[in-house]
């Protein structure tokens, strides 16, 4: 009965120890995956920012300036993707729509990100986009890996469209989270003038033949939970000017927008608090579950070697009553 | 020789779980039927 007991105990303490690797290293990268029908919202916000004014080509202050930035997981393209890619691919449509005080638009900018579900590597298809123009994404963008290191990163700029490295800069206590702190300058470049702008009949092709270009500057800040990758907060010092063309009269240059944009502390709150909740499932199969998973299998391998040791010393056992012989009697 | 085929059913036992429970895909539902904002909301 003892032999049985400990065999049943040694399959178990096999079972255990085998499981803590497989859980971190087979089911974790396979079951870790951004689903792709993720829907997520953020307001931004830069108060007492500069603006243009479309009417006057003036560059006037303001009092806010919001970004609304949207992101919607488009299940039906995702699948179409993953036929040919062979692996599971997320489609992310996004608007990043920006309204001035008045509540009126003063731009959108539409993008599609098409990446792997578990890596966040960038995947090439068909309707990668950034405001209608093709692009070739490589580097991340609005999320990083699970298990986030602390290294520099390429981070693709959709204004840009153009992919540079954001710098792992330390680790910070963010409302009680552990976090690494990103940050990312782009220099002044020369970037597309969106093709919806807040004025009716005015296009960018229209601003183009006009001689005027857009340029864009920003320093990219953001806050990284490292289990989940997910950005908690984030924090943008953006300015963009026209420059030059007849649009302008006498004037080199206008600023278009510059203000320090941050994320709307409700929405800050509640990624805190989404975050918070969606690191203990990583959690469970990246640590706890394997490091309890083997302590438990060697605990268990320790208590079978002990009930094999005692049943081989113990006379009585069922093992040294078949190796004894049965006395002979007349 | 038995404990041999203990450690082996028990290596056996976590290989068919954790293939079991990543083989299980979790069906990822339908595109969101929300829309891209245009309006700045109230609250997340």
């Amino acid at each position: 009965m003892r032999r049985k007991a400990g065999l049943v105990l040694l399959a178990l303490a096999v079972f255990f120890a085998a499981l803590s690797p497989l859980l971190r290293w087979y089911a974790f990268p396979r079951l870790a995956k951004i689903p792709a029908n993720h829907y997520q919202h953020m307001v931004l916000e830069a108060r007492d920012a500069t603006l243009l004014d479309y009417a006057t080509m003036r560059a006037k202050q303001v009092p806010k300036v919001t970004v609304v930035q949207t992101l919607k997981g488009n299940v039906e393209a995702s699948e179409r993707i993953e036929e040919s890619a062979g692996r599971d691919v997320v489609v992310w449509d996004g608007l990043s729509y920006v309204v001035g005080p008045d509540g009126r638009m003063v731009s959108k900018i539409p993008e599609r990100y098409i990446f792997d579900a578990h890596t966040q590597q960038p995947v090439h298809a068909t309707g990668e986009m950034v405001d209608g123009d093709p692009v070739r994404r490589e580097g991340i963008e609005f999320k990083w890996p699970f298990l986030t290191e602390k290294r520099d990163y390429a981070y693709f700029d959709a204004q840009a469209r153009v992919t540079a490295p954001i710098h792992y800069k330390g680790t910070r206590d963010f409302r009680g989270l552990e976090v690494y702190y990103f940050e990312q300058t782009i220099p002044w470049t020369k970037v597309p003038i969106p093709r919806t702008l807040p004025v009716e009949g005015l296009s960018a092709e229209a601003v183009e033949k006009t001689g005027t270009t857009r340029w864009y500057t920003t320093v990219r800040k953001f806050w990284v939970e490292p289990l989940t990758g997910a950005p908690v907060y984030g924090e943008e010092i953006h300015r963009e000017e026209l420059r030059g063309g007849t649009l302008l009269g006498d004037r080199d240059r206008v600023t278009a927008f510059a203000g320090h944009v941050k994320m709307r502390e409700d929405y800050t709150a509640h990624t805190v608090d989404l975050v918070t909740s969606q690191r203990l499932p990583i959690l469970l199969l990246t640590s706890w579950l394997p490091w309890g998973s083997l302590a438990l299998g060697l605990l268990l391998l320790a208590l079978a070697l002990y009930l094999e040791a005692r049943a081989r010393r113990r006379p009585g056992s069922a093992a040294t009553k078949a190796e004894d012989p049965s006395p002979v009697t007349a | 020789m038995r404990a041999l085929i203990a450690a082996a059913v028990g290596l056996a036992a976590a290989f068919a779980l954790v293939l079991t429970v990543t083989a299980l895909a979790r069906p990822s539902g339908g595109t969101s039927p929300e829309p891209l904002l245009t309006t700045v909301p109230a609250h997340p």
